[in-house]
This record gives C-alpha cells, structure tokens and sequence, in this order.
C-alpha cells in the first residue's frame, strides 16, 4: 500500500491507495511554517491497521517552493567559469558570486586552465563570510565537468555543501545552470532540516518504509536523493495535479488539463498521454532554471478575477482585488456571475445580481453574467491556443522534423479548481470538444502523488575524435574507442539510466524512451575524424503499474 | 527585477542548421557546419534573453524562386527541399522585421547562396538558390519596399547577388572580398561597378589578403557608411558571410569575432542572413554570437576567440595605403555614378557576354544578356544561356520597369517561337509572373 500525500497552500489531502484504490482519504489544515506536523497528522490518520503493508510514502511538499517565495534561502557560496561569450555580469545569484579563470569550449576541450590563485581568495571571501553551501559552475560542464570537479576538490574539506552545474542537469543553458545551481545550494539545509523531522516523525509513528518526494516533472526522487537535490521538489503541485488526472482517466489521449481557481487558470497538455515537458525547465521567481518540469501556463483568469468595463466591452483579469461581491466584496467578478446564472450555490444572490447589474444598468443581470462567463471561456480558449502554437514554434534544427512537426489537436477538457463545473457548459461550448469535471478532484492530487512513478533524465555525450564520453548525469567521463556506434552509445545510456533506477529504489527495468539523437561525423581537411553522438534519453513521468505499487 | 539580459534592440534569429543535410559527407557545406554555432549559442542562453526571438524556418514557394531565378529546366528540378528551407528562412526573418515583430532579425541558415546568378543551371560555389535576392523580392512584392542596400560581407565575392540586381538602381550592392586574383570565383572588380541603368550601384571592394579588423574598419567608416547616407535605402541587408575569420580554411584573411561584431553594431543591418564561414570549431560560435549581441545592443567585449590576441591583427602600414587606395577609388565610383550614366544615353540596347563556371559539377554556361535601355526605368532584359545541352531564352522585367517596357518585354516574349530544344520563359516581377513556354 502507498500513501500520497499533497500539500497545498492552506490545506493538505491525503490517500491511502492499495492497487491504486483508495482505501482512506483525509485533510487537514496546514501551517506553512510547520509542515512537519501536518504532514505527520495527516499520516498517522492514513496507516493502514498493519503497518508493515505500507511499503512507500509520495510527497508533494511545498517547503521549497515556499522558501523561494519568502526569500528564506541560505547564502550561497558561488563560482562560476564563464569563458568566452555574453559578459555574465546580469547573473544575479545573491552576494557571494565569484567568477574564476579558464574555459572549456562547446566540444568540451579545455582551452584554458583555471587560476589555482582565483580558487584560493575567492575560498578565503567565502570562509569570512561564514559560507557553507557552495555551487560550482562552468560553461559546456554538460560536456566536460573536469573544471567544476577541480574546484570542488580544492575546497572540499573546508565547506559541508557542495552542488555542481553538470550533475543537476545535462542540459545545455549556462545561466539557467547557474541559477539552478545556486537554487539548489540555497535550498540544502532546508531541506535537510525538513527531512530531519519527518524521519523523526516516522519513527515515533514505528514507520519504516521508504519515502519519495515528488518532483517538478510529475517523477518521483527518493528522500534521501532529493537531499542533494532539494531543487527539483519545487512546483511538486502542480504536477501532482496533472498525474492525478492521468490516474483519473484511462486513455487520456490529446487532452487540455485546466486548473481554474480563485486568482490564476493553470494550463497544462497532454500529447499522446503524456504530459508536455518545459524544454529546458521551470521558471522559478523569475529565474530560468534547468529543473526539469511540466510544462504549465498559468494566466491571471479566475473565479475572483476583477472585471473592467469599457464602451461594454469587458476583460478579466489578470488582477484579483478584492472578494466576489456577493461575499460582501467591492467589485464585480465571474464568481458573482456564476452566482447570478445559480452555477453556484453561495453568498447573496442580490448582491450578485447588484454586481451585473453595476457593470451593464440596462440589462437584465442574467444576460450580463452569461455574456461574462463567454468572455471568460474565450480567454482562455486564447491562452490554449497561443500554448498549442507555442509548443509547435519550439526550434527543430533538421529538415525532416522541420517537415514532420505535427500541432497537437486536444480532444478533450478537463477542467478542475473551484468554479470549473460552473464553467462547464460554457467551455464546452466555446472549445467545441468534450470537457470533463471530476469530482472531489483535491483528493485527486493526492492520488497523482501516490501513483506516480520515478523519471529521470539522462544525456550522453561522446566524441571520438577527441576520444571521451561523458554522461554529466552520473558524473561520468571516460575514454571511447573510435568505432564507438550509435547503437553502443543507446546501450551505455539505457545501462547507466536503468543503474541510477535501481540506485533509486526501481527494481523492475524501466522503459527509456531516447527523446534526442544526434549522430554526425566530424571532418578535418578532406577526411573523416571522428564521430559526435549526443543522446537524451529519459524515463517519462507516468503512473506506476498497479501490480508494482503493491 | 530582470535575470536576464534585456537586448536594447530586439532581434529575431532563425536558426536552422540542416543536420540532415550536405553536399556530400566531406563537403566544407556539411551537416557538421552549424553544431557547434548551434551549441554556442544555445550554451549562452540566448533564448531566454529578454527580446530575443526564435523562429523555425518556412519554406519558400516555387514563386518566390521564380521571381528572381531564371532555373533550367525548373525549380523543383535544380532545388532540394533544403533549399527551400534555407531561402524561406531568409524569408522568415525578413517577415519578422516587416511586420515588426522585432527590430531586426538573422537567419543563421544553410546552404548559403550568393553566388547562385539568375539563370541556376545548378550549384556554384555551394550555393543553387540567392537567398538574399530571393528574400528582397519577396519584401518587395509584399511590403511595397523599394530601395534596399546589401552590404556582402562574405569573403567571396558575391558574383550571384551582383549578377541579379547588375542593372537595378533601387539596389545598392556593395561586396567587400578578398581580391579575385587570389581566390574564388576570381571576379569582384572595381571596374564591375553596375549595368548601363544603374552604372556606381554595384560596387566591389577587393581587399588584399590577411586584411585584419584595421582594414575593415576603414572600408566601413570611409565607403560604405558614407555611401549609405547617400543612398538612403528603406533596409539594410548584410550578406553574412563569416570566412574572413583568421582561423578559415578556405580563405587567407585576418578578421576576428570582435571585427565581426564591430562591423555590424557600425552598420546596423535591419536583416543579416548567413553566407559562408567554414572554420565551424575556432570561428563560427564565437562569430555569430558576436554579430547577433552587436546586433541586439549587447556587450560583445568577452565574444573572443579562446587564442585570440591583439597583437596578431596589426596591419602593415603598406597594406593600411593599399587599402586607403581602394576604398578612394569605390567611394568614387557611386560618386561618379551620373556621369557614367550619361555614357549610355541614346542608345537603345546594350549587350553583354558571359561565361559562367559550376564549379560544384563542373560544367560551363554561356550567357549573353541584351539590356534593353528606357529613359523612363531599369527597362527590361533578355537573357539567352546554354549549358548542358540545354537553352533558355528569357524576358525579364525588373519591379521598378515602367508599363512600356514591361508591354513591350510581354510582346517579345509573345512573338518568340516556341522551341523544343529551348525554355523560353518570361519573368515578369511586376505583376509576378512566371510564364514558360
């Protein structure tokens, strides 16, 4: 049995799944500053009478989200190559941002060797100021991690933490690997703080089964796992949303997944049954990261959305400023609408009414409230649509792909959050496609925690003529043979995904798909040097299978 | 509060490298050549910069071709789909800074295409289709744009771009290269300076080799800038071409990644499209990013070369005057441009031979071209070619031709016999037909 556990913002949900049906369910009220607790409440009220059958805890937590939004992250030690390039100057990683000598060049070869000097004035700058989370970064580490790995050497006995670029991700991005590193640096004690307790938590409960934690891309990382990358815990939330729709549904298909709630409309996609992915990854206050993630649009369209008004023209959004007039607010919102049109059962329908009525005077109020609710649906049949063209315009770079890129063509809504069932109508409508609202769908997020499995990404990066794969994944780099194959290199990939499965607590063989292959001969003068292969394979987020989630 | 670079200039970059595509595996134009431009540019995070834009390439039609090209037997038949591609990126980024999508745009794409001439009977110089040409013509049956300036910056002459717009005064053409007698296609001259319509509007600029960033400051501040002022064109075009780096394989020239991005903030091109450049590793990465950050308003001070070092590109004061010398004489030529016109009042048509070499196959065409003089326009002209055991025998009449000529190139076309051996074509780009008989 697992028990799925999603935090929330004001509350948290929780199922106990056997086969993945759920045996118990429950909710509590969470307090941000003490997760811990809620978090334990809510398990003790989940175990199942014998113990030993839970075999694993799913946690969605918000701890790091939150801590990026309340600015509680610790200072970080950073240093960072740049090499040749764009002046890095605009890279704002809090105070303790150094750049150091040397550069490694888009093949991975060293053109120059870092300054032992630079490494020794910035550690002593670092030790005054009582630093002891580092991020070491440098350009192209996604192909040669040698300078990043030099670096940590020298200071490893002086400071506790350490991330480096390349094991984060094997993405290329250098600012989005500087600001995912110093992410995850700043977030290290946190999180082992929290980890801390809730072991602690679960062994006064005679808890021991392993725990995970959900992950932005909709995987799961095991707990001790995600202390070294605390990062990837980040918007845990909405994926957690998205896997519950996928445990809810059966062939999911082509399907448009819209969380409708007070303030804000997230959208996410599923192609072919499988959520859509960022390309590089989150966006995380403001920063472009490489922590893998669902993709997600979110657009300031909700329930309590302010209305303006102008020559009878309306538009939602994207502020809200106030409650819905009918729960005594100031303003006019599409709550109030919904109120109007008896969509929903809440609040005074007067001052619903009165809110129609101060938007359009010479109009009955039902007319005004449908007219709303039309616009509001079409905002967001706009938002899909630009999403839609925006993951069809993602770069190709040959002429077959350019060729054979596909729009995607949902054939379904889902639409979840507050006032979706009394959207329903409207967006089927306006969409012209079915669209579904679950029931109890909180209750669902917790589902999708609890059945989701573990992803992982992984990229291979060999070039013959120089003679060195590396998979930054796994801190890897090794010499290659010269008649190194494509086929070899999909094998050495799917061996070391299918070793950092089971390091991770997979025992079955995962399913890899390769998402990016790239094979061309390098030639110098008239004749053939060697070969690149650049590969990317991944497990992709999914549920588990039943009969494993045992 | 921003994390990433805001670019003071918007720019919209296709880049497009066809790593499925070659002339053949070992070919300077092969998959391999924009990896590792590609790699850089993606590494640095360009597209997460704040006013930086992506676009996948469209493909350009067969009319977008056939308003500009004159192809035997067709342009299904000489052209690949890659080449569609190539000249609809060029297309597309001319679309983004027609419709304002953003300030000015780049398309980093292959195979290149500034010595495809009019007639294509095949490839020369790497190049079948002049995507540049083919993107002008499309700026100009679409946006009612008529004066366009393109600087070719490539270290080849670019004889296909010059060969098109030769008698057309609305089309500055100003190619800076390393001298013809040292180097393909071995024209480029001075005296090459326009067809009796517009004598002074195409004006070549050999420069001597090992030119550095001295030499092509000096072309830039005392020909090109000036003449540009003069001239006033409605878009500037860059004919990108990145083999004058020190590090090409193919050419003997001294110019860096900082010359390079120098060039184009001075220049300021509304549309920069990628010719050639073939030290893919050393040369091309550090480039083109430095052209797209000059072109964005960004700081291109750390765009250098790994082994880059000043003191290899001081020029000798010899070639500082040899250099002076040349750039007086182009100045003078668009100067002069009047007067030299005047020469050719009175007559009624000129005509002029040539032979063109496809290096790529190898095989010759012969080319004779009647340019049929009007006091009012351009006029039209006739072009006959063989090569190949085939005939073409075509009318053209240019966008800014007067409604005479362009009758009267309709009526000559109309009178042709019809030959079997012969494709008898009229290329008319002012109502934007293409009609073969």
């Amino acid at each position: 049995m697992i028990i799925g556990i999603d935090v929330g913002g004001t509350h948290a949900d929780g199922v106990l799944l056997d086969r993945g049906i759920v045996k118990a369910k429950c909710k509590v009220n969470v307090s941000q500053n003490n997760l811990q607790e809620s978090i334990i409440e809510l398990l003790s009220s989940l175990l199942p009478e014998k113990k030993e059958l839970l075999t694993r805890i799913h946690l969605s937590t918000t701890l790091c989200t939150n801590a990026i939004v309340n600015n509680q992250l610790e200072k970080v030690g950073m240093l960072v190559q740049a090499g040749p390039g764009m002046n890095p100057d605009f890279l704002q990683c809090g105070e303790n941002l150094h750049f150091f000598s040397g550069a490694i060049d888009h093949r991975g070869q060293v053109q120059k060797i870092p300054a032992l000097n630079d490494i020794r004035s910035i550690e002593k700058s670092f030790l005054d100021k009582e630093i002891n989370s580092i991020g070491i970064v440098t350009k192209f580490s996604h192909r040669n991690n040698e300078h990043e790995i030099w670096v940590k050497e020298q200071l490893k006995h002086v400071f506790p933490h350490f991330s480096l670029g390349h094991q984060l991700s094997g993405m290329p991005n250098f600012p989005r690997r500087v600001y995912t590193t110093w992410l995850n640096s700043s977030l290290k004690n946190r999180f082992n703080q929290f980890k801390n307790s809730i072991e602690q938590g679960l062994k006064n409960l005679n808890i021991d089964c392993p725990c995970y934690i959900l992950k932005a891309d909709g995987g799961t990382i095991p707990f001790e796992k995600a202390c070294d990358f605390p990062c990837q815990s980040i918007h845990s939330g909405p994926s957690a949303s998205v896997m519950g729709a996928l445990a809810l549904y059966d062939n999911i298909g082509d399907t448009v997944l819209l969380d409708i709630g007070g303030t804000t409309t997230d959208i996410s996609i599923f192609a072919d049954g499988i959520p859509l992915l960022e390309p590089y990854g989150a966006t995380v206050a403001g920063r472009p990261t490489l922590i893998r993630a669902l993709q997600t649009k979110s657009i300031g369209l909700g329930g309590d959305s302010c209305i303006s008004c102008d020559n009878g023209d309306f538009s939602i959004g994207p502020k809200k400023k106030d409650v819905p007039m009918a729960f005594g607010g100031q303003y006019p919102t599409p709550t109030d609408a919904m109120i109007v049109l008896r969509s929903i059962e809440a609040g005074s329908l007067d001052k619903a009414k009165m809110a129609m009525k101060s938007l359009v005077p010479e109009k009955a109020p039902e007319e005004t409230a449908t007219k709303l609710l039309g616009i509001f649906v079409a905002t967001v049949r706009k938002a899909v649509t630009t999403m839609i063209e925006d993951v069809f315009a993602r770069p190709v770079y040959t002429v077959s792909a350019l060729l054979e890129r596909e729009k995607i063509q949902p054939k379904r809504l889902i639409a979840i959050g507050g006032p979706a069932k009394a959207l329903q109508k409207a967006l089927n409508e306006c969409f012209q496609i079915q669209c579904d609202v679950p029931v109890d769908y909180e209750v669902a997020n917790a589902i999708g925690a609890g059945r989701a499995r573990l992803t992982l990404q992984a990229s291979l990066y060999s070039d013959t003529s120089t003679g060195i794969v590396s998979i930054p994944e796994m801190s890897f780099m090794g010499p290659v043979r010269s008649y190194f194959t494509l086929l070899e290199a999909e094998t050495r990939l799917a061996q070391a995904i299918s070793t950092m499965a089971k390091e991770m607590g997979m025992f079955e063989s995962p399913e890899i798909d390769f998402i990016e292959q790239l094979e061309m001969n390098t030639v110098r003068g008239f004749s053939t040097t060697g070969k690149i292969i650049n590969l990317k394979a991944q497990i992709r987020p999914g549920l588990q299978r039943i009969e494993e989630s045992i | 509060m921003r994390y990433m670079p805001e670019a003071a200039n918007s720019v919209g970059l296709v880049l497009f490298p066809a790593f499925d595509w070659c002339i053949s595996p070992s070919h300077p134009e092969r998959e391999e050549r924009l990896l590792y431009t590609r790699d850089q540019l993606i590494e640095e995070g360009l597209e997460d910069v704040h006013n930086i834009q992506f676009f996948n390439p469209e493909l350009a039609s067969p009319q977008d071709i056939n308003r500009v090209h004159l192809c035997v037997p067709s342009a299904e038949s000489v052209m690949t789909n890659s080449h569609f591609i190539s000249a609809g990126g060029a297309i597309r980024a001319a679309r983004a800074v027609m419709q304002k999508e953003v300030d000015s745009s780049f398309a980093v794409v292959r195979p290149p295409g500034h010595h495809a001439m009019q007639t294509v009977f095949g490839d020369r110089g790497f190049c079948v289709v002049n995507i540049e040409a083919v993107m002008v013509e499309h700026i100009r049956r679409h946006y009612g744009v008529r004066k366009i300036a393109v600087i070719d910056t490539d270290c080849h002459h670019g004889d296909g771009t010059q060969d098109i717009f030769y008698n057309d005064p609305d089309t500055l053409f100003i190619s800076l290269h390393q001298d013809g007698r040292t180097i393909y296609p071995g024209s480029g001259f001075l005296h090459e300076s326009g067809g009796p319509s517009a004598p002074g509007y195409n004006i070549n600029i050999p420069l001597p080799p090992q030119t550095s960033e001295q030499g092509f400051d000096m072309v830039m501040n005392r020909v090109i800038l000036p003449i540009l002022d003069e001239f006033q064109p409605e878009l500037i075009i860059n004919s990108a071409g990145q083999d004058n780096h020190y590090t090409d394989p193919i050419t003997n020239m001294n110019f860096t990644a900082q010359g390079y991005a120098r060039l184009n903030r001075n220049l300021k091109p509304d549309i920069c499209v990628l010719e050639g450049g073939y030290a893919i590793e050393g040369a091309l990465p550090y480039t083109n990013l430095g052209i797209i950050l000059a072109m964005a308003g960004l700081d291109t001070s750390h765009v250098k070369e790994p082994d880059y070092n000043p003191d290899n590109f001081i020029q000798s004061a010899e070639m500082n005057m040899a250099i002076a010398d040349i750039c007086e004489q182009a100045r003078q030529l668009f100067t002069d441009r009047d007067t030299m016109r005047k020469k050719y009042s009175g007559q009624e048509s000129v005509v002029e031979r040539k032979q063109i070499f496809y290096d790529t196959t190898g095989f010759q065409v012969g080319e004779t071209r009647i340019y049929q003089l009007c006091k009012q326009c351009p006029g039209y002209s006739q072009i006959i070619g063989e090569g190949l055991n085939q005939h073409i025998h075509a009318f053209t009449v240019p966008f800014n031709s007067c409604p005479r000529c362009q009758q009267q190139a309709r009526d000559s076309f109309a009178k042709q016999k019809k030959e079997s051996d012969t494709l008898t074509v009229l290329q008319d780009r002012i109502a934007d037909i293409y009609e073969v008989k």
